[in-house]
């Protein structure tokens, strides 16, 4: 047993960021309260040193290293970027909200860097042992995250039920993970794939297993029928938190899927593939539908969220390279659009005043033209209206599915994304059409605009231009 | 080279976004300024680069900036074909168009929507650019439709006047017909050429030139003529050629300004442009060759009828607009593209001026429009007065003037013609020239010449417009006069168009004309002779006759050809027709098909009963969304279950 | 019948008891007592496997550390039983029965179809001098160094999510500052006063 201090180069980044989370950690503890930005700051400073560092350390070749545990591919490079970007801008809104509300904490980055650092781990598994550590190391941090505001009884009631949920979901997980190694022996992905490619028909505790890791799966995407948690994690949450769940750990989960099913089982596609178009088709549906009858701008992105958890996961059982790419374009996509909505729901929220009922938005183009548009644009980019970027993301998915012949499912989901289109546009015919019923003006500060801005705009841009973010899902894939 | 293309294109893109997002922020000066900038920007570089085709040889330059994406080996691109053709065509619009922008800062000065027009009149130009600087379908399509859509927003720019929105609605509808024949041509483009790219598909056409293929049943339809007549009727609704001329006479609506720029000199041509850029395409079907010259032809000579009964100062020159892009037609039909274009940038310089002089009385005369309450106008508006003449006199066709060695030149043409319906068109252009020359200067005497203004309120107020509108006039003018004479020998019977335009040996008709060319000046001792001058001449005789000599006149033969005046007046009924056939009757079928579609279909059974199932579905899903947590595993549980039993093999 | 196996089946036979004397019994603090009893005799279980340091964690750990901490909690929350026990009887034929054929289920695939002798051959015993904890050790700080690290990091998280979640100072709440409290002065509490002697009642 030797060890090379050269293999700790690939996982620079998460070093880097543990270090940097635990120098942090200490600092605040020593800040009066006048001193809290320096914290933020610090943290955004390490995440865009993480990203730096990830590209310093990337290449077109795969290097595993930690005997086994750890994969350093384009993919992940790709991801860790992306994660990092999101939860970058998740940040700058959440400063916005913590700071109106009076509950700047120091907590909520450090928590916030150990989910990242969480989801970086889960990015660059090379083992099921790695990626369930990783995914608990998420996990817990947004429990407790979402608990963050503890003088909220729905924060608190929220956590609960999303901790408790999430236990089941992770022992279900592990439970998966634990019959694939007694059928494997391994759990390593590369060696599990092997051992699976040579058990032929024979692989039912295989198939069994992968059940319950589908569920995990399924559990942390938030599909249905495991997606109980979502509306109710969403809702009682504190915006930000809700935000901070809702983007990155989806490229995460996203990863998790590629990781595990690809990676490892994809001797199994046949198995997984059906159970990945129930979850979908159910997901799709439901989501899409009971997202019309909410009048909780949150909840409603919490069904909307389980709708495109359906698109992500068409892309993924179509079973191909691109579907695999378009799976991770749209993951990508749907990061920057989820954190562009909360971002405006906490720019126009203020002290005792959520802005998350959808009545808040009568009349917004009044009050604010500008981040109404900003609005306008996540909206018709979340229900796939060209030119934004969620008409290529639905685009790509969908001619994925096609080219392996499941036209059925694609009409599917062309169905149901039809009905989605009607409470996204509902929501720009509140700004543009009814009268304001609150003329407050609207405050935010000049960095949260400026990012909002880019936020929005990048939706169209990415859109007439996606063949810069298409060529980095194709690296991954290549 | 790239950098200067790009920022040719892009510099009014950011102009029109500064002085249209920002308009609140950067006032009415800076969005003037923000847009003219930009466009001055583009102006100046299209100088450069026609410099560089001219005195440096440079060489076409055909390159992919962007690929949007790929599919089914399709390539979706943006990319930029410059050649001298696209460099004629980039002086003339980024020229014109920084006139406009000039000028329009004294035409609209006490408008609220100021910033939004420059706006959006930068916009145009960054969308004519792209739709010019094209070099795949696309592409072309993509400035097409932009073009369409910002002259939509600008026909209906005083979006509170009825009449204003009503134009605009036409010009959209009727624009949808020829789009729906356009976007058919390049879906057959694609499908048979398999891809979008001009280059590919311009070398693949000989080989598909007799193609034939099968669309209903078994008859059988030459590919070319399918495709070249499927885009001709895009290039119908845009350059406003019979039957689909109705909308432009209605884009007066608009702001002057705007119809110099988009309803005159640069977007209706842009179907003229398109039918030269494909030339390879339509000198392989005789068949579309014969069908442009006719429509060409009948659009010439019968709108220019309808412009000498017309008292709207800007529907006469709008009529004359249209009987020029007849003009144009005809020249490509007859395979003179060349002809074809060097019309089109004399037009626009004569015809954008024309235009804004026209803005000029308007605004003297306090926005009447009328030509029978103006009169005199020489002694208020000197400087606009003798802008017109020139600017008149070229579109008559007077030698030396830049509109007689154009139009004289497709005259020409058309007589060496041998295609079908060649000699039909020929009696329409020359017969034309007359009638060009009765409304040019019916107008100009009755707006200028003559007694003073009938409403003697209004010479109080008279007097010369504003600098900002008197330079455009005044540089517009000089290359409406002397344009022709320079370029015509080059241009025409030079080799400027070499390798840009394809013309089959037998078609060549500008050859033919070119055998007598000795010089320009000779050409201009050519016309003289000719029969075009005679009539020009005799129609502005008659004009001066019955307008300025014997103005009763006009109410007798008013009188006597009754039938005639009112079938002009009525423009032929088309619009009746229209109204009458398409309007009345889509709505007719609309209603229909909204009380039984509508109403009862979609609406009782779609949108209730889905609105019924959505309700009954999120009831159901409220119900088990309760909040407990052991509902929420039970349902985890459920589909775990559910899953083993489905999927593992026990 | 060995007597190992014969302590198998003791040790499984009580585990399974206890595992559902926790889920049925209406008193929480007898479900947890349960509770240690199926800990207990898990790690019989594990220790047969020859899973020693495993089994003894499990009980320090488990039995040692959590089951006491959680005892103390369930005693000072003072659960309602009674209401917690609503509605208790309702879902209870429903999930008796999702339960018993999720357990037919699971029985099939991990039965001795899939895991029987023939399959996967019976381990040999190691030596006397076979030390577990060595051989743990030696992997953990080896091949699985990357995500033992993970695990330690967990656990961070962990405190600092339970410090994070739990103190908070109230302003309302007085604290004693012992560092403040032996650095005070006879000065700082005492402070004598002279005074001009009164005046008499008059």
């Amino acid at each position: 047993m030797h060890f090379d201090s050269s293999t700790l180069i690939p996982v620079l980044p998460e070093i880097f960021i543990l270090t940097m989370v635990c120098l942090i950690m200490i600092i605040d503890l020593f800040l009066d309260e006048s001193q809290r930005q320096t914290t933020y700051l610090l943290t955004q400073i390490s995440l865009a040193v993480t990203i730096f560092i990830t590209l310093l350390v990337s290449s077109p070749e795969t290097q595993v290293v930690f005997d086994g545990s750890y994969i350093r591919d384009p993919m992940s490079d790709g991801l860790k970027v992306f994660i990092c970007i999101i939860s970058m801008v998740a940040f700058v809104y959440s400063k916005e909200y913590l700071l109106k509300h009076d509950q700047f904490r120091g907590d909520f980055f450090v928590l916030g860097l150990f989910a990242i650092l969480g989801m970086m781990v889960m990015v660059s598994s090379a083992s099921f042992l790695s990626i369930y550590l990783g995914l608990e190391l998420l996990s817990l941090s947004l429990y407790a995250m979402v608990a963050f505001d503890r003088d909220s009884k729905t924060g608190s009631e929220a956590a609960m039920k999303y901790f408790m949920l999430g236990a089941i979901a992770s022992g279900m997980l592990l439970y998966g993970i634990s019959m694939i190694y007694g059928a494997t022996g391994h759990i390593g992905f590369s060696e599990v794939a092997s051992a699976v490619a040579t058990s032929g028909t024979d692989n039912t505790v295989l198939v069994f297993g992968l059940v319950f890791l589908v569920i995990g799966l399924a559990f942390k995407l938030g599909a249905v029928p495991f997606h109980m948690w979502m509306p109710d994690v969403y809702h009682g949450a504190p915006t930000p938190v809700a935000m901070f769940i809702g983007s990155a750990p989806k490229l995460a989960a996203f990863a998790l899927a590629i990781r595990m099913l690809v990676d490892g089982l994809e001797g199994l596609h046949a198995d997984w593939q059906g159970m990945l178009i129930i979850l979908a088709v159910l997901s799709m549906a439901l989501g899409n539908v009971v997202a019309i009858a909410q009048t909780n701008i949150k909840r409603m992105l919490a069904y909307s969220t389980i709708s495109h958890v359906g698109f992500i996961m068409l892309g993924i059982l179509a079973g191909t390279n691109e579907g695999y790419i378009s799976s991770m374009f749209y993951a990508i996509t749907y990061g920057i659009m989820a954190v562009c909505s909360f971002g405006i729901i906490i720019a126009f929220s203020r002290k005792g005043f959520e802005a998350d009922q959808l009545d808040d938005y009568k009349g917004l183009h009044e009050r604010s033209p500008w981040f109404a548009l900003m609005m306008l644009f996540v909206m018709f980019s979340m229900a796939g209206v060209p030119p934004t970027v969620g008409f290529f993301a639905k685009l790509f998915v969908l001619d994925a599915v096609i080219s392996v012949g499941l036209t059925n499912i694609a009409l599917i989901a062309v169905f149901f994304s039809i009905i989605g289109v009607f409470y996204y546009i509902r929501i720009i015919k509140l700004m543009y059409f009814d009268k304001p019923v609150d003329d407050t003006p609207f405050e935010a500060s000049i960095d949260t605009k400026v990012v909002l801005s880019v936020n929005g705009t990048s939706l169209l841009i990415l859109g007439l231009f996606p063949a810069s973010l298409l060529s980095i899902c194709t690296a991954a894939f290549g | 080279m790239e950098t200067v293309y790009l920022t040719i294109v892009i510099a009014p893109l950011i102009g029109a976004i500064f002085a249209g997002l920002f308009r609140n922020q950067i006032g009415r000066v800076g969005a003037h300024w923000a847009a003219i900038l930009g466009v001055a920007i583009s102006c100046a570089l299209s100088f450069f680069v026609l410099k560089s085709f001219i005195y440096d040889g440079m060489l076409t330059y055909n390159e992919t900036v962007y690929t949007w994406m790929v599919t089914d080996g399709l390539r979706f691109e943006i990319g930029f074909l410059v050649d001298k053709l696209t460099a004629v065509m980039l002086v003339v619009v980024t020229f014109v168009s920084l006139m406009v922008h000039i000028y329009t800062i004294g035409y609209m000065a006490d408008d609220d929507g100021y910033q939004r027009f420059f706006s959006y009149i930068a916009l145009f130009t960054f969308s004519m650019l792209m739709l010019v600087m094209a070099n795949n379908f696309l592409q072309l399509f993509f400035g097409w439709e932009a073009v369409g859509l910002v002259s939509y927003l600008l026909i209906g720019f005083y979006f509170k006047k009825e009449t204003a929105i009503f134009a605009n609605m036409k010009a959209f509808l009727v624009n949808r017909v020829g789009d729906f024949g356009f976007i058919l041509g390049i879906a057959a483009i694609a499908m048979y050429f398999d891809s979008l790219d001009y280059a590919e598909v311009f070398a693949a056409a000989p080989q598909l030139a007799d193609t034939q293929i099968h669309i209903f049943g078994d008859e059988t339809w030459s590919l070319m003529t399918v495709i070249c007549i499927l885009l001709f009727i895009g290039a119908m609704g845009k350059s406003a050629q019979m039957p689909l001329h109705v909308w432009l006479p209605d884009s007066m609506e608009g702001p002057t300004p705007i119809s110099a720029l988009i309803h005159a000199a640069t977007m209706v041509t842009a179907g003229i442009f398109m039918v030269a850029r494909m030339s390879p395409l339509f000198e392989f079907s005789e068949t579309a060759l014969s069908f442009v010259l006719v429509i060409g032809a009948t659009t010439a000579f019968f709108t220019g009828l309808i412009g000498i009964v017309q008292n709207d100062i800007k529907r006469v020159v709008a009529y004359s607009t249209l009987s020029q892009l007849g003009y144009m037609t005809v020249a490509l039909g007859v395979s003179a593209y060349s002809a074809g274009i060097f019309h089109l940038m004399t037009h626009a310089f004569f015809k954008a001026l024309l235009f804004l002089a026209a803005g000029s009385v308007i605004m003297g005369m306090h926005h009447d429009q009328d030509i029978r309450n103006m009169g005199g106008l020489k002694k208020y508006m000197p400087i606009t007065y003798w802008t017109s003449l020139l600017g008149t006199l070229a579109l008559i066709g007077f030698p030396g003037f830049s509109g007689f060695f154009s139009k004289d030149a497709i005259i020409e043409a058309v007589r060496y013609s041998t295609i079908a319906g060649s000699s039909y068109a020929y009696f329409m252009v020359v017969a034309g020239v007359f009638v060009t020359a009765l409304y040019s200067f019916r107008m100009f005497f009755l707006v200028f010449h003559g007694e003073g203004p009938r409403d003697k309120h209004a010479i109080a107020h008279l007097h010369e417009s504003p600098k900002v509108i008197i330079w455009p006039l005044i540089l517009l003018a000089i290359p409406s006069v002397i344009i022709g004479y320079i370029t015509v020998g080059p241009m025409l019977f030079g080799d400027w168009f070499n390798g840009v335009i394809f013309v089959l040996p037998e078609h060549d008709t500008v050859a033919r004309v070119g055998e007598s060319f000795h010089g320009p000046f000779g050409f201009i001792l050519h016309g003289i002779l000719g029969l075009p001058f005679i009539l020009a001449m005799s129609g502005l005789f008659v004009a001066w006759f019955i307008y300025v000599k014997n103005p009763s006149i006009a109410d007798v033969i008013k009188s006597r050809f009754e039938v005639i005046y009112n079938l002009l007046d009525k423009k032929y009924g088309i619009d009746e027709l229209y109204q009458y056939l398409f309007a009345d009757g889509s709505r007719g079928i609309g209603k229909v098909l909204w009380t039984l579609g509508d109403k009862t279909i979609i609406d009782g059974m779609i949108v209730n009963g889905s609105a019924k199932a959505v309700e009954l579905l999120s009831g159901v899903v409220r119900h088990v969304q309760t909040g407990y947590i052991y509902h929420y595993a039970f349902a985890m549980i459920m589909g775990l279950l559910v899953m083993l039993t489905l999927f593992v093999n026990f | 019948m060995t007597f190992e196996l014969f302590l198998f089946y003791v040790f499984s036979a009580a585990l399974l008891y206890a595992a559902t004397m926790v889920i049925t019994q209406r008193n929480s603090v007898h479900s947890a007592l349960f509770l240690v009893l199926a800990f207990c005799c898990a790690a019989g279980v594990w220790l047969l496997a020859e899973a020693e340091f495993l089994a003894i964690v499990l009980i320090l750990v488990y039995v040692g550390a959590v089951m006491v901490l959680f005892l103390f909690v369930v005693m000072m929350l003072d659960v309602d039983q009674a209401s917690d026990r609503a509605g208790y009887m309702k879902y209870a034929p429903v999930g008796v029965l999702i339960a018993v054929v999720l357990a037919i289920e699971l029985m099939l695939v991990v039965g001795p179809g899939n895991f029987g002798l023939d399959k996967f051959a019976s381990p040999i015993p190691h030596a006397a001098d076979y030390s577990n904890t060595k051989e743990l050790g030696r992997v953990l700080y080896t091949v699985y160094m990357y995500p033992f690290e993970l695990a330690a990091v967990i656990l961070l998280v962990a405190i600092i999510a339970a410090i994070g979640l739990t103190l908070r100072k109230r302003p309302q709440t007085r604290y004693q500052d012992p560092a403040k409290q032996v650095q005070v002065k006879a000065a700082d509490r005492v402070r004598i006063v002279k005074m001009a002697t009164e005046k008499k009642w008059s």
